[in-house]
């Protein structure tokens, strides 16, 4: 029950938003957006590209989504042949600029699914952009051998 | 009369360099001890290298942990993608273990799962605290574990290398990170011909 129950939830998710990628107002354009699922109850990453259109410098300080629990953003970094990962609280974007999350890089970590997910679905996630109403993305469930 | 010597000379010496053992990637013949380690497999059985060594298969051993979200999975399916290029007979003879840092959470079971997103050729391994200090002792490999969030949640720093043997167990390479794919994939088909003799 639960589990139709998510996957209706989602799937309402998906109709409101699959009008997608473009927003309305065109001004912050979010591309490429994939969540990398991993079989067994692990984190899993989400990856995307975005675009500042607007015409002043734009914060991201976070996401949520209703698939998992906690979102947070997160950046790998190689020193000195260890891998490391970091929170990051907030990223600027200045105006024109893109921003990308990409493999070994800046990822968002989804923790603690809470929706049956399978590859091919879609996942709203709404990024957060400090004194803006959110940004919602769907974000395309991916393997790890389709990346 | 001497260049027409030397020429010769210096050809035969640049193809003997070119057929040695210079690795496009990172070259650990030297470096490294060979395959050897007592753990247990995403089976839950105990096996040590023996268990791997008797089909000829090439080694390439990664550490990391399941809980890992964006550098382990990559690694694993970056070497996925060159196994899957390579020919049939070839990928035939190839496995990867992947050995959990983080035996606090990953089991046998949660390797399995973990590792099915990748191939049948990626095996699972976890081991007790003195069992991985061993094998990470041997291949100096190290990690550390972050203070954990409130859930309970933490972060593990490692080694991202991956270390190749050959079908005996001779150290090889080592792949990093910043190691492009056509070189991996250049120093997998000769690792694996090598192995078949």
């Amino acid at each position: 029950m639960r589990n139709l129950l998510s996957s209706l939830v989602l799937g309402i998710s998906v109709f409101v938003f699959s009008s997608g990628l473009a927003f309305a107002d065109g001004k912050i354009e979010v591309t490429d957006a994939r969540l990398r699922l991993l079989p067994g109850d692990v984190p899993a990453a989400g990856y995307f590209k975005l675009h500042n259109g607007t015409d002043e410098a734009i914060k991201l300080v976070g996401a949520h989504t209703g698939a998992y629990k906690k979102v947070m953003m997160h950046m790998s970094m190689e020193k000195d042949g260890m891998a490391e990962m970091h929170a990051v609280p907030e990223i600027d974007v200045a105006p024109g600029e893109d921003f990308e999350f990409a493999p070994s890089g800046y990822h968002l970590m989804f923790m603690k699914r809470s929706a049956l997910l399978q590859y091919g679905d879609k996942v709203t996630v709404m990024l957060k952009v400090e004194g803006q109403k959110n940004v919602p993305v769907n974000f395309k469930v991916v393997s790890p051998a389709d990346m | 009369m001497l260049k027409r010597l030397c020429l010769p000379l210096f050809i035969a010496f640049f193809l003997a360099g070119c057929t040695g053992e210079d690795w496009r990637t990172t070259d650990i013949s030297k470096t490294m001890p060979p395959l050897d380690f007592k753990l247990v497999n995403e089976n839950g059985k105990t096996v040590t290298e023996e268990d791997y060594e008797t089909e000829g298969k090439a080694t390439l051993l990664f550490f990391g942990y399941t809980h890992c979200p964006d550098v382990c999975p990559t690694t694993l399916a970056r070497l996925a993608k060159v196994t899957k290029s390579l020919d049939q007979d070839l990928r035939d003879k190839l496995q990867v273990l992947f050995v959990s840092v983080d035996p606090a959470r990953d089991t046998p079971q949660s390797m399995a799962t973990y590792t099915s997103a990748f191939g049948p050729e990626f095996i699972g391994m976890v081991g007790d605290k003195s069992e991985l200090e061993d094998v990470t002792n041997r291949y100096r490999i190290a990690y550390s574990y972050d203070e954990p969030d409130k859930d309970g949640n933490y972060t593990v720093t490692h080694t991202s290398a991956v270390l190749a043997f050959d079908s005996q167990g001779n150290p090889a390479f080592m792949l990093l990170q910043s190691d492009p794919d056509v070189a991996l994939k250049g120093d997998l088909t000769r690792l694996i011909e090598k192995g078949q003799g």
